[in-house]
């Protein structure tokens, strides 16, 4: 029953049945013939595809977990101590935007893969097992404001079948993504192809607030979402990955976040972003944008991109900052714009501010869960903060004059796990030495 | 709820099921697969302490001399529904009094408490001794609150015997043990929602994790008692009966009792972290740098180690280490001398086929557990809500409840008009 023709819509073509044996046997087939297109061959693939299936062949094949993992995509081997290139961007799919008491949520997901967890100043490496069938993520930002808010609020994940619980509940990772910047997420296994709801729980941001957030996001909030998982379309993810070339794997610099903001939805992306992979709308093998309701993939508002743009990621540059320019400085790789802002209402009473942004040092992402404080003329623990017209920064009441110095130190680095190019830098961050000029 | 099949589980296991399933088809089920086990002790009700909550005398202890809760446990929820008078009062402790006589107080017997909660009092028209439920961190905002008048907690080594037990009180089992009941609850109360149930004990939690499909690293020990993998329960860490007694008022020799139960996600707890990391989220840092745990805390006699030094660094752990310890946090929470306020008789669940805890606490005033549940939560901390924030990241609270446990003179339909 298999279909050959490889200009499938993505679904396979053959009769459904309810025997968990006969549901392999499909997806060993057409997950097969979706890799032969795709040239990304393993041997079993070969075995498999002869153009039908029996169960014997199933059997042989092993099953799609084992025909092709994000094993077989080739790493970075030695990277340097410093954020760099990997060998591949990943593609996405997005799922509708969920708007969620002050929230705009925007889920989306691609293959398994590994990330770093952070422990102190320890990367570890957390690796997919067999069972994982995607690394489900949620980017979220202020629905007012579009401030993007990166930091732990401690959210939950339930996943549900037909209003039975699927495994157990997640607190996904608050984390960092070349691709994206923060969003949290975390590899989550489902057992079956099939359609999940996905229970998400925002509890409030317990991180300073200060400005127009002050007493905002005080709420705990729930939405849901719909999840359409198939292993084929896994596989079709890993297939339509995109390499850099060779020559910049491992070269210190960053993938280009995935530029939203422009995207019209009727045109194929255009290159600057190395194509199809980071299309928003991934289809797999179909280039048509087809926006119907059964795929999914239908953005909501796609007129004027009014409030349901996709905010940018990144933090200003450093020039956009107010007050005095106490310079940028780098520790660990990481940038850190440091301005001494005078009269602002972010500082005590009676006292002037030290503000501190620190930031990734090629797409200026927020570098949230970080312990700083400051010694020698001044001592300050420096306050994690979300400010409506400042953004995150870390923060302290100081009172500095001309000629002041200290020194800006990082008891801990930012705690938020790592994709992969990230998982090197914001480790080691010796202290860096701050100067106010003399005048 | 259907019984679970007896070829898909263990001995252990199966029994542990029965338990969870409950009701008069389990307990036969029960009996017939343990004919022939030596006959339980049965009781005497005259000799009996006069706070309920005071069973350490008649636990069994560790190797080390901490004391061990009994592995089966059962959290049944009842409503009232006749009158509160002397007429139901007698009722109720002639059918507490029976089930003294059929069993013995001990683990090997079964061990109970009667609870009430401030529902009970506001359906009798009185001023509840105890708050009403309510969230106590900014991550549960969305659990449920016990409501049901009363909730018995009853426990035994037994599976067989507690699950009989609670048969006795619905009035359905006549003759628990050979004793003739002198009376039950029929009429007076109701079975309520929801039923909760659990199992505690080296190596249980490694079985029936098994058998839910839960993935184990090695690491996991097999004689762990505590599904995150740890022993639990230390003498040090637990307040002595005395320091969780009501101590004036009507309900003097009583205490109260918090119940929160939580659902675990052990996938990423085992998985994703390290033993190191366990231990630094379950203890402190400093345990998993200076190895003081072991594996599921044999290295640790009596005591955890971390009231002192570790618990007064919790702050500044953060900052430096960028995570903290569960018991570290506990600890800050605790008397100046260094006595815990709560009294834990937790246990282990697989409700609802999830991995979960019933958190289950005596202290002298809800306040205490509220005290040491903000200091566990860590939210004044430089970390985030979860993440590093000791155990925060793997433990999801589904609902709480507070209730009275009063002396057991006043166990039956308390008033304080009496």
């Amino acid at each position: 029953m298999n279909d050959d023709n490889p200009s499938n819509d993505g679904e396979p073509t053959i009769e459904h049945t309810n025997s968990p044996l006969s549901r392999r046997a499909l997806l060993g087939a057409s997950a097969a013939a979706t890799i032969s297109l795709a040239g990304c061959l393993s041997d079993e693939a070969d075995e498999a595809d002869d153009g039908g299936t029996t169960d014997d062949d199933a059997a042989d094949d092993g099953g799609p977990e084992e025909t092709q993992s994000f094993d077989e995509l080739p790493v970075v081997e030695d990277p340097p101590d410093k954020v760099y290139k990997p060998t591949h961007r990943e593609p996405f799919v997005h799922l509708e935007m969920v708007e969620a008491g002050e929230y705009m949520l925007l889920p989306h997901f691609t293959y398994p893969h590994q990330f770093w967890l952070m422990s102190g100043a320890e990367a570890v490496e957390e690796r997919p097992t067999v069972e994982d069938s995607m690394h489900l993520m949620v980017a979220f930002w202020d629905s007012e404001t579009g401030a993007i808010l990166p930091v732990d609020a401690g959210a939950e994940m339930v996943i549900t079948q037909d209003g039975e619980q699927v495994g157990e509940p997640v607190a996904p990772w608050p984390m960092l993504a070349q691709e994206m910047g923060f969003h949290f997420g975390d590899n989550v296994a489902v057992p079956d192809d099939g359609t999940y709801t996905v229970e998400l729980t925002m509890n409030p941001i317990g991180v300073r607030k200060t400005g127009a957030f002050e007493g905002r996001f005080e709420e705990t909030v729930n939405a849901t979402f719909e999840l359409e998982y198939s292993d084929q379309q896994r596989q079709e993810l890993l297939a339509n990955t995109e390499f850099l070339d060779e020559d910049e794997w491992g070269e210190p610099g960053a993938l280009e976040p995935t530029d939203h903001g422009d995207h019209d939805h009727d045109e194929h992306e255009s290159d600057d972003h190395g194509g199809h992979g980071d299309d928003s709308h991934e289809h797999g093998d179909d280039d048509s944008h087809e926006h119907s309701d059964e795929d999914g993939h239908e953005h909501g508002n796609d007129d004027g991109h009014g409030s349901h743009d996709i905010p940018s990621p990144s933090l200003p540059p450093a020039e956009e900052y107010p007050g005095q320019d106490l310079g940028t400085h780098t520790s660990g790789d990481a940038a850190f714009v440091v301005r001494y802002l005078e009269g602002t209402r972010l500082a005590d009473e009676g006292e002037n501010y030290l503000l501190v942004s620190p930031r990734t040092p090629h797409n200026r992402f927020p570098l949230p869960d970080m312990s700083l404080s400051v010694d020698g003329d001044v001592e300050a623990e420096l306050v994690q903060t979300l400010d409506s017209d400042q953004g995150h920064h870390y923060g302290a009441s100081v009172t500095l004059e001309p000629g002041d110095e200290f020194d800006l130190i990082v008891e801990s680095p930012p705690q938020v796990a790592r994709h992969q190019g990230y998982e090197t830098a914001f480790i080691e961050m010796p202290p860096m030495t701050v100067e106010v000029p003399d005048e | 709820m259907t019984l679970p099949s007896i070829d898909a589980h263990t001995r252990r296991g199966y029994l542990k099921r029965l338990v969870a399933v409950g009701g008069t088809a389990a307990l036969a089920a029960c009996v017939e697969l343990s004919p022939g086990d030596e006959a339980v002790p049965t009781g005497d009700p005259t000799n009996r302490p006069a706070s309920q909550h005071a069973w350490n005398d008649v636990l069994r202890s560790d190797a080390d001399g901490n004391l061990l809760a009994p592995e089966h446990h059962i959290l049944l929820p009842l409503e009232l529904e006749g009158e509160p008078d002397e007429r139901s009062r007698e009722q109720v402790e002639q059918t507490f009094r029976s089930l003294e006589r059929a069993y013995e107080f001990s683990p090997d017997g079964v061990l109970f408490t009667v609870n009430y909660s401030p529902a009970y009092f506001e359906a009798i028209g009185e001023s509840p001794p105890i708050p009403r439920p309510e969230p106590l961190t900014s991550i549960e905002g969305n659990i449920d609150l016990d409501d049901a008048d009363v909730l018995i907690h009853l426990a035994s080594d037994s599976p067989q015997v507690v699950l009989e037990a609670e048969e006795a009180l619905l009035g359905n089992e006549p003759e628990p043990n050979g004793v003739e009941m002198e009376a039950a609850l029929t009429d007076i109360f109701a079975p309520g929602d929801p039923r909760r149930t659990g199992f505690v004990g080296e190596g249980l939690p490694v079985e029936m994790a098994r058998e839910e499909g839960i993935d184990l690293p090695e690491e996991l020990h097999e004689d762990a008692p505590f599904l995150m993998g740890f022993r639990s329960g230390f003498a040090e860490a637990q307040a002595p009966e005395s320091r969780v007694t009501i101590d004036d008022g009507p309900y003097e020799g009583g205490s109260t009792m918090h119940i929160e139960s939580l659902e675990l996600n052990l996938r990423q707890w085992f998985e994703q972290d390290d033993h190191f990391l366990r231990v630094a989220q379950m203890f402190s840092p400093e345990h998993a740098q200076e190895e003081l745990v072991g594996e599921i805390g044999e290295r640790l006699d009596q005591s955890t180690g971390v009231f002192g030094d570790i618990a007064d660094r919790t702050a500044d752990d953060a900052r430096t280490e960028g995570l903290v310890g569960h018991a570290q946090k506990a600890a800050r929470a605790r008397d100046e001398d260094g006595t815990p306020p709560l009294l834990r008789r937790d246990f282990n669940t697989l409700d609802g086929g999830s991995a979960g805890v019933h958190f289950l606490s005596h202290q002298r005033t809800i306040a205490d557990f509220v005290r040491v549940r903000e200091a566990m939560a860590g939210e004044d901390l430089s970390l985030g809500r979860r993440l590093n924030n000791g155990i925060l990241q793997y433990i999801f609270v589904r609902s709480r409840g507070n209730y009275l446990t009063p002396p057991r003179s006043l166990r039956a339909l308390p008033t304080e008009s009496a």
